[in-house]
């Protein structure tokens, strides 16, 4: 798997991965894309294989042959490989082995911020809903602590936290879906509190915008016409 | 000009319209000599990410029975800023914002390339987008654990504002209440029997809507502008309890004896639900998801008893007549549909079970309101998690691709009549002087409502040349249709997409080959089949293949070259030489034969054939095969057995399944393990293109299709081995005189024998 970009990288390249489907549920069922290769899947489409090939019209098919058979090996690697019809498509991934990271203090990093955002949201969102995010994100300790995060959750929430704390709402949001998508029998129960956490927290930091913007406007107003008595 | 086929691939990019015939036949009489109708396949909210959206709203044309939209084929003069509609000839001012339009300064929908453009409504108060999940909770343990997850992950895919109702099913009915407190309280209702819309609606307490009815000024913006009830909250409210309160939903209490199945009330759930937003919501965009996992077996709607004994309907019970509950129950979810299609309310049936469910009896719920089937063997599969996650999509701006409640009006010029329409739609009987008497699909109408919609929802239109014959048209004279769509878009603004088309005419008896050169084979194919599948609804199986056949030979006759009563000297143009392999396709399909599929299963075909667009219909009819070997880049191979070599291997997309096959050699060459050598490292490459390239397909088929991984002598092989065109089999064998390709054991006729009569026949002077 060589598609990815600088940064990120690592933890990217964890979400872009197929697994085989459930085949002891259903038959045949197809293999599972993470949401990061949905999300590429809108992306540019190669050509696709809808070709079709005209029967010749006295009815009898060209009688192609096979020219190897079982007895002999297949040729020998030195002509080219055969190239797929489109663009390379990715393949599936191996399984990156992550450095070990120390999970107490990664635990200690992803919380922290999210409690901190928590009590900033305090006053400004009702309590009700501040108790019930508290309520989950003690949820999300108790399952961290007790190790039954798997990695790629962790390490998607170190990054989710980042993007929320240097403001990246839509960012933050996108790393919450694809945690979700990708691991929700993990997430489900305490993911939506850091949902609603960064929905909370982007309207707090926009209303905090509005009013600034609303009081600049107002100074530049009583600079720009101070004749005018100003209106109740 | 560029070829034909250049000009209808660009009219399919910019229009989302693929025509039967691209230059029309000038008179009645010569068009039903065509054989296969004038009719297009019509894709109304087609992606084009190159087309802003314009800002203001269409002029119309001022006569009160035309009404048609300023296009590009209007004539304009920009003195007198006058223009003249080209449906009705009507000569209509232009408003006065139009007052400094001139040649140079246009405005888009004057301008040819705006062939099809977009407006943004601005009137009327926004509304919101609603999902109602219905959801049967008769399931094992593991699926609904699973279920339980998927739903709770669309929250998180859902935009915030939208929303989202519970209704839950066994035996009995409970309408979930959703509020921010902790407390979930629900109403409980028995699932024997059916209740009215307005009891419902008195149960729940919903006397009045809760939605105002559209004013005229939009309503202050505020920061929550939709007032819902409390059933159906906002996303952003609700989420932490929502999730609550799906993680806490217990399997159906209610004990299930041996012998028996569990009681499900399905037809009463779905009743409330179709209740419920009707009064709640009507007129508004609205999705009812119902999540099933077995058949109704109690109250209106129940498809089979509870006796584990008595087993559901097969095709063999329908054919003897043998059917207790298939009428009743049809017309109850026929009911229900008609009922949600005329709220403009969609209902999605996600059907997961080892057995039968009941959607031969529910299909008209999806396909009269443009709902999704999806059909899969358990809820705990990547197959239903992935599909239902597709629901959810976005497109290249970041808006949901789905859309609601849209209308299509088609417009025509004089010699033009509208036949009628197949696909996920309702007539909205609006009768006009564009209307033919003569029906094809859902006819007797110029408008159709389609609730539920994405960008590859396509309808069959059809038409009817109406031109005399001793009424020629003008040389040059041109014919043009128009489509208007209105419909609510993701983002809850309303839109109207207009396309405006025109072809030539031509005269049949001088012009013929003009005629012949301009027809788009594939959608002729596509379309007569539609019209195949709309009979085979109504119609005995037979009857409708006799029917396909008869329209075949008399193309044949109508366009083939040929000396009389000589078979060997037929030939069929390019534009025609892939229709009788079609038609030969179409007619071993799922679609028209119910051989080896359950009721439900040709159900399910038969609603992805009538919704999808051309490309991937076709991939229904003829399954499309490519094949991988060393001899050179992969390379499209004929459906045949003759492509079946030992050392290829093949992939197949019949649009419902995925099939990859390793032929003999190949197959013994991976046992061997030579794809592990570094020596033969290109051989380990030959074993993944075809992957890498299936990949691709899986990666944005919706439903997502089985994928089958085979080999030759593998048990799964026969779903090639019962797509291919049976050249070779094991009557013919040893007339081959050599062994290639692979026999297959059927006495199915072959493409050969098939065309062989078609020559017969069509040469024939006695037909």
């Amino acid at each position: 798997m060589t598609r990815c970009h600088a940064g990120r990288a690592e933890v990217e390249m964890a979400e872009l991965y197929v697994k085989p489907g459930n085949k002891e549920r259903g038959w045949n069922d197809p293999p599972q894309f993470s949401y990061g290769l949905q999300i590429q899947a809108g992306g540019p489409k190669r050509t696709p294989l809808t070709k079709r090939v005209a029967a010749p019209q006295d009815g009898s098919p060209r009688v192609p042959t096979s020219e190897t058979s079982p007895r002999h090996p297949p040729p020998l690697s030195k002509a080219p490989r055969p190239p797929t019809v489109g663009s390379c498509p990715v393949s599936s991934v191996e399984l990156t082995t992550f450095p070990v990271i120390d999970s107490e203090a990664l635990m200690e990093d992803v919380l922290r911020p999210l409690e901190q955002a928590l009590e900033e949201c305090r006053g400004h969102t009702i309590k009700q809903v501040c108790d019930d995010i508290s309520r989950r994100l003690a949820l999300l300790q108790e399952q961290w602590g007790g190790g039954k995060l798997s990695m790629p959750v962790k390490k998607r929430m170190v990054l989710l936290v980042q993007e929320l704390s240097s403001h990246q709402w839509d960012a933050a949001d996108d790393i919450h879906r694809s945690l979700m998508v990708d691991h929700v029998t993990e997430v489900s129960q305490w993911m939506v509190g850091v949902k609603r956490l960064i929905a909370e927290k982007k309207s707090l930091s926009s209303e905090t915008e509005a009013s600034e913007e609303k009081s600049a406007a107002t100074a530049e107003e009583n600079q720009t016409i101070p004749g005018f008595p100003q209106t109740p | 000009m560029a070829t034909y086929q250049e000009f209808i691939q660009q009219n399919e990019e910019r229009d989302g319209v693929r025509f039967s015939w691209n230059v029309w036949p000038s008179s009645r009489l010569e068009a039903t000599r065509m054989v296969v109708p004038l009719a297009c396949l019509l894709t109304p909210l087609k992606g084009r990410p190159d087309l802003p959206p314009v800002q203001y709203e269409p002029v119309l044309c001022s006569r009160p029975t035309c009404k048609a939209v300023l296009n590009p084929l209007c004539q304009v003069d920009y003195r007198a800023k006058l223009w003249a509609c080209n449906f009705c000839f009507q000569r209509n001012q232009f408003p006065p914002a139009y007052a400094g339009i001139s040649e140079v300064n246009q405005p888009a929908e004057l301008m040819p390339q705006f062939s099809t453009i977009e407006y943004v409504i601005q009137r009327g108060a926004p509304s919101p987008l609603i999902f109602l999940y219905v959801v049967d909770t008769c399931l094992e343990e593991d699926d609904l654990q699973a279920l339980k997850e998927s739903l709770q992950m669309s929250l998180s895919l859902l935009p915030p504002d939208a929303l989202v109702g519970l209704i839950t099913f066994g035996r009995m009915v409970q309408v979930h209440e959703l509020s921010c407190e902790g407390i979930s309280k629900s109403y409980v209702f028995r699932g024997t029997k059916d209740l009215t819309a307005k009891q419902i609606q008195d149960m729940l307490g919903l006397t009045k809507p809760a939605m105002p009815m559209q004013q005229a000024r939009p309503a202050q913006p505020q920061e929550h502008p939709f007032v819902s009830s409390r059933f159906l909250q906002p996303v952003h409210k609700i989420d932490m309890n929502f999730t609550d309160l799906l993680g806490e939903l217990q399997r159906d209490p209610w004990p299930v004896t041996q012998g028996k199945r569990p009681l499900r009330s399905t037809g009463v759930a779905l009743s409330i639900a179709v209740g419920l937003l009707e009064g709640t919501f009507p007129n508004t965009g609205a999705r009812i998801m119902l999540f099933t996992g077995g058949p109704p077996t109690q109250g209106p709607g129940m498809v089979v008893g509870d006796e584990l004994k008595i087993p559901i309907r097969s095709w063999h019970d329908i054919e003897k007549d043998n059917t207790r509950f298939m009428k009743k129950a049809t017309k109850h979810y026929e009911m229900l549909a008609n009922r949600a299609a005329a709220n403009g309310h969609c209902i999605d049936i996600y059907a997961c079970a080892l057995d039968q469910t009941g959607l031969l009896e529910m299909k008209c719920c999806t396909n009269l309101t443009g709902g999704y089937m999806v059909m899969g063997d358990s809820f705990n599969t990547s197959l239903f998690k992935q599909t239902f996650q597709r629901i959810f999509s976005k497109d290249f701006h970041g808006d949901f691709q789905m859309a609601f409640g849209a209308a299509l009006e088609v417009k025509t010029s004089r010699e033009l009549k509208i036949a009628g329409a197949i696909g996920p739609c309702v007539s909205l009987k609006v009768k006009g002087p564009c209307v033919s008497e003569n029906e094809l699909g859902i006819g007797g109408t110029s408008q159709w409502k389609i609730c539920g919609l994405d960008p590859t929802s396509t309808l069959g239109v059809y038409f009817e040349v109406v031109n005399q014959h001793n009424a020629p048209i003008p040389q040059g004279g041109r014919g043009a249709i128009q489509f208007v769509t209105q419909y609510q878009h993701s983002s809850t603004q309303r839109r109207i997409r207009v396309t405006t088309i025109a072809r030539n005419w031509a005269d049949a008896q001088s012009q013929l080959r003009h005629i012949e050169a301009a027809f788009d084979q594939e959608a002729a194919a596509v379309l007569m089949a539609r019209l195949g599948v709309f009979r085979a609804e109504s119609e005995e199986g037979p009857d409708v293949l006799r029917w396909l056949d008869r329209q075949l030979i008399r193309l044949c006759q109508k366009f083939g070259q040929y000396n009389k009563e000589d078979p060997a000297s037929f030939r069929l143009s390019d534009s025609f030489s892939l229709y009788p392999q079609f038609m030969f396709h179409l007619r071993r399909s799922p679609f028209l034969q119910v051989f080896n599929n359950s009721p439900d299963e040709s159900s399910y075909y038969r609603h992805h054939f009538a919704r999808q667009d051309l490309t991937q219909s076709l991939i229904m009819i003829q399954p499309v095969l490519y094949s991988y070997s060393f001899h050179g880049p992969p390379e499209p191979v004929l459906l045949d057995s003759s492509s079946i070599l030992a050392d290829r291997i093949l992939l197949m997309d019949t649009f419902f399944q995925i099939v990859i096959y390793l032929g003999e050699t190949i197959a013994q060459w991976r046992k061997a393990g030579y794809q592990d050598m570094p020596e033969y490292e290109n051989f380990k490459h030959l074993l993944q293109a075809p992957l890498d390239d299936a990949q691709e397909i899986l990666q944005v088929r919706f439903p997502m299709p089985r994928y089958i991984n085979t080999e030759h002598g593998g048990s799964q092989a026969r779903f090639l081995l019962s797509k291919v065109n049976p050249s070779q089999t094991h009557n013919n064998l040893y007339a081959w005189g050599q062994e290639t390709g692979a026999p297959i054991l059927t006495d199915d006729v072959s493409l050969q024998v098939f065309m062989d009569h078609l020559k017969k026949l069509a040469v024939s002077s006695a037909c």
